[in-house]
């Protein structure tokens, strides 16, 4: 097992942003209100405990999106909790783009998913929709070392104690614990890919016509959302760090 | 039985389980004759399969066959009645000389992200069997997409490499531990109270036919159930299973 020293750990935001260009030819702008919320504290922080940012966008010229996050927050030098989330308005069905990567010493938490905002046992068209385009992605990376193990592939399993989370995943997550450095990097390419299909989707997305259709997917979206924000035990380590009025602020961006 | 292989008791230890309910056997459904495929023998495969029914389920289905000695197929399915919020209970099994791949589930009928109740009655309680056979050999997700799409968050994928015979029943015990928990669930369940919530499980469940009908042997099986088969005892095995 290979152990990655603090500094030699992958610069997340840095990386999808400038190594991989995701967003080239997309503006984005800052959210500074979130949910009435005042998003610049996120935007650079310093404690004693933590540092980094979380920097809430939205594009530039579009009503789609409700939010694009990107943040990594480095926890005592010892390891980098980091995240994009891509979250279409309520007008859109599109699923929610959520990534997860944490990485320490001994090895990468990762997180990459297209979260569906309606119950696709229900609605098969959304499968074909938004989901059938990560087939061949998620056939390609699920052997990446640490999520397939001696003949075990634990994708989808990696949320064991939390039943609401795995919920919420679609059938093609992508989770696990990767060790390698090498391996590291493949999961960054599989994040970019993900979030490559998801801008392709959020182009071509039609706003949703279907009064009682969009009352179900609002209902799904926010419930996840409540989720997250309110049960992720992450969001107990943000309370230490940031305290409990500002964490609210931190998780509602992250998710 | 195959050249050396001995094949899993897979239809007689589900049958213990199930035959603990008083069942009555269903001989036509939805007006199909089930009697072709109680046992059947083509060019390819021989075997049989039964429907029954019993308090609060519709329809019960449980067969096997056995294509060209090779590969033993079987199926268990379990749909309850409209009126309880029961989840499908469904299992698979191919299983070769050296390879058994399964799948077996609680499939929700309703949206359980929602549903909070529903989830921790029907599936965060089978979650210690889920977490157990994470450490069996083989555990995979399931390969169909189409079949995944439908499953619950318990649900038990693998397809486990046979090295020692013994692995044959190990592969085998999931079936019957989520069967014993689904019986569990059926002996205390209540008819569902609310209209709202009827009315959600017989959307979901219709889809979930719908789908389970037309889509999962081609799923599985790669489209060559027909061609095994023949379409007129595909169509039998999939009104009893479905």
């Amino acid at each position: 097992m290979a152990r990655v020293e603090y500094k030699d750990m992958i610069d997340f935001a840095k990386v999808i942003l400038e190594e991989f260009k995701l967003f080239e030819g997309i503006e984005l702008v800052p959210l500074e209100i979130y949910q009435g919320m005042d998003t610049k504290p996120t935007w650079e922080f310093k404690t004693p405990m933590a540092s980094g940012f979380y920097k809430p966008c939205t594009i530039k010229g579009d009503s789609k999106i409700e939010k694009i996050t990107i943040g990594e927050l480095h926890y005592m030098r010892r390891a980098k909790y980091c995240a994009l989330n891509m979250t279409a308005s309520d007008d859109y069905d599109l699923p929610i783009y959520a990534c997860e990567f944490d990485e320490s010493a001994p090895r990468v938490g990762i997180t990459v998913d297209f979260m569906p905002t309606v119950d696709i046992a229900v609605h098969e068209e959304y499968v074909e929709k938004y989901l059938a385009p990560l087939a061949e992605l998620w056939r390609k990376y699920r052997t990446i070392p640490g999520f397939t193990k001696e003949g075990r592939c634990l994708v989808q399993r990696r949320y064991g104690p939390w039943p609401w989370a795995r919920e919420t995943l679609s059938p093609y997550c992508l989770d696990g614990r990767v060790e390698e450095r090498e391996d590291r990097s493949k999961v960054i390419e599989a994040i970019v890919e993900y979030a490559r299909v998801w801008l392709e989707l959020w182009e071509k997305a039609e706003p949703v016509k279907d009064p009682e259709y969009k009352q179900e997917m609002i209902m799904r979206k926010k419930t996840m959302q409540r989720y997250y924000r309110d049960k992720d035990p992450g969001g107990e380590v943000l309370k230490k760090i940031f305290g409990e009025g500002k964490h609210r602020l931190f998780v509602s961006l992250v998710f | 039985m195959g050249e050396g292989i001995k094949w899993s008791p897979y239809v007689e230890e589900m049958r213990e389980q199930i035959d603990q309910l008083k069942i009555s056997e269903i001989k036509e459904w939805e007006g199909h004759d089930l009697t072709p495929v109680l046992e059947f023998t083509t060019s390819q495969a021989h075997g049989g399969f039964k429907a029954y029914c019993t308090a609060k389920v519709e329809k019960i289905g449980i067969g096997n066959f056995y294509l060209n000695e090779k590969v033993h197929w079987c199926f268990c399915t379990i749909f309850p009645r409209e009126d309880y919020d029961l989840p499908i209970f469904i299992s698979r099994w191919e299983e070769g000389e050296k390879e058994i791949s399964f799948l077996v589930d609680l499939m929700p009928t309703v949206d359980s992200l929602i549903d909070e109740d529903y989830r921790k009655r029907y599936l965060e309680s089978v979650q210690p069997l889920w977490e157990r056979y994470a450490s069996l050999p083989g555990i995979c997700p399931e390969e169909s997409d189409v079949i995944r799409s439908l499953c619950s968050i318990i649900y038990t994928a693998a397809k486990v490499p046979i090295e020692k015979e013994g692995m044959r029943l190990a592969a085998l015990a999931p079936h019957t531990e989520y069967l014993k928990s689904y019986l569990n669930f059926l002996r205390e369940a209540n008819p569902i109270g609310s209209d709202a919530k009827r009315k959600e499980v017989k959307r979901k469940r219709r889809a979930l036919r719908e789908t389970l009908r037309t889509k999962f042997f081609k799923e599985v099986m790669k489209d060559s159930m027909g061609s095994i088969m023949g379409e007129n005892l595909t169509e039998l095995i999939s009104t009893i299973l479905f």
